[in-house]
């Protein structure tokens, strides 16, 4: 954040950060790279879910960042509304789950086929 | 230096040397409790940047019902024998850890670079009081059903249709 910014955003109300905000962009981005990684690497459907769970708050990481940075609240409302919808996914996405489990008796996506051909 | 820079440093080194964890643990239910520590430092993180209600929903919701699903789930379909089976995908391992290391060094590159965004001139609404939790939580809760009531609304409907979704699809017969 350069000087001129940083004295705008006092002037607006907002406390100064004494870490640069780029430094909680950065290991939100990392962290949404390892919730890629997890999600193209594993093969267990569940611990792929998990892994899109850990790209979801990473995101959420890179709104509160940019939302402490403009001083403007409308970042932490949108963090609370992926919050709630992730809690609804996660229900359904655990129910299809277990009925796969029950139907196949398996969660591995390799196994998982019979919509490709 | 300071305080909120030590913090800042333990806290993201904790968060991701435990998502690295997630990422090459072999069974779902070490993953999931390494994500469970992951979460709490992101809820340290979050305490940094001025939103320690989302902190707080980030550890009930995240870390206490979501996971806590995810372990039910686990244990109820009892995975451990399928998670040690061989890795056979070679090609599909390399071509997803370059595609991954190529996105994620270009994003942390453009992040790193970019400055910040432009600071509202009359921050007056939405502006985040600095009294922290006391003025935070009434100010989240004016918005919630101001300028954010539709969504809000249309967000309950969203998870009553879970929660229908839910029961059905654990229904053991469709008819």
């Amino acid at each position: 954040m350069n000087p001129a910014t940083m004295s705008a955003a006092a002037a607006a109300g907002v406390s100064v950060m004494s870490v640069a905000p780029s430094a909680y962009l950065v290991v939100g981005t990392i962290l949404f790279a390892i919730g890629l990684a997890g999600a193209l690497l594993k093969r267990n459907a569940l611990s792929i879910f998990l892994s899109i769970e850990l790209m979801m708050n990473a995101v959420n990481l890179l709104f509160l960042t940019y939302a402490r940075m403009r001083g403007d609240a409308a970042g932490q409302m949108v963090v609370f509304f992926v919050i709630a919808i992730a809690a609804a996914e996660a229900a359904i996405g655990l129910a299809i789950f277990v009925a796969l489990f029950r139907a196949r008796q398996t969660v591995d996506v390799d196994k998982i086929n019979f919509l490709k051909w | 230096m300071n305080g909120e820079l030590l913090v800042f440093a333990a806290a993201s080194a904790v968060a991701i040397v435990s998502a690295l964890a997630m990422l090459f643990q072999k069974t779902p239910v070490k993953s999931v409790l390494s994500l469970v520590v992951t979460f709490f430092a992101l809820a340290v993180l979050s305490v940094l940047l001025a939103a320690p209600f989302v902190a707080a929903l980030q550890v009930i919701v995240y870390a206490g019902a979501i996971l806590v699903l995810f372990l039910f789930v686990i244990m109820l379909l009892n995975l451990t024998q399928e998670a040690a089976e061989r890795e056979t995908r070679v090609v599909h391992r390399f071509l997803s850890a370059v595609s991954v290391l190529a996105l994620g060094g270009i994003l942390v590159g453009v992040t790193w670079r970019s400055g910040a965004p432009p600071v509202p001139v009359s921050a007056s609404l939405n502006a985040i009081p600095a009294t922290g939790v006391d003025g935070e939580i009434p100010m989240l809760g004016r918005l919630l059903f101001t300028d954010y009531l539709l969504p809000f609304e249309a967000l309950s409907v969203l998870l009553l249709l879970a929660v229908v979704g839910a029961l059905l699809l654990s229904k053991r017969r469709f008819e």
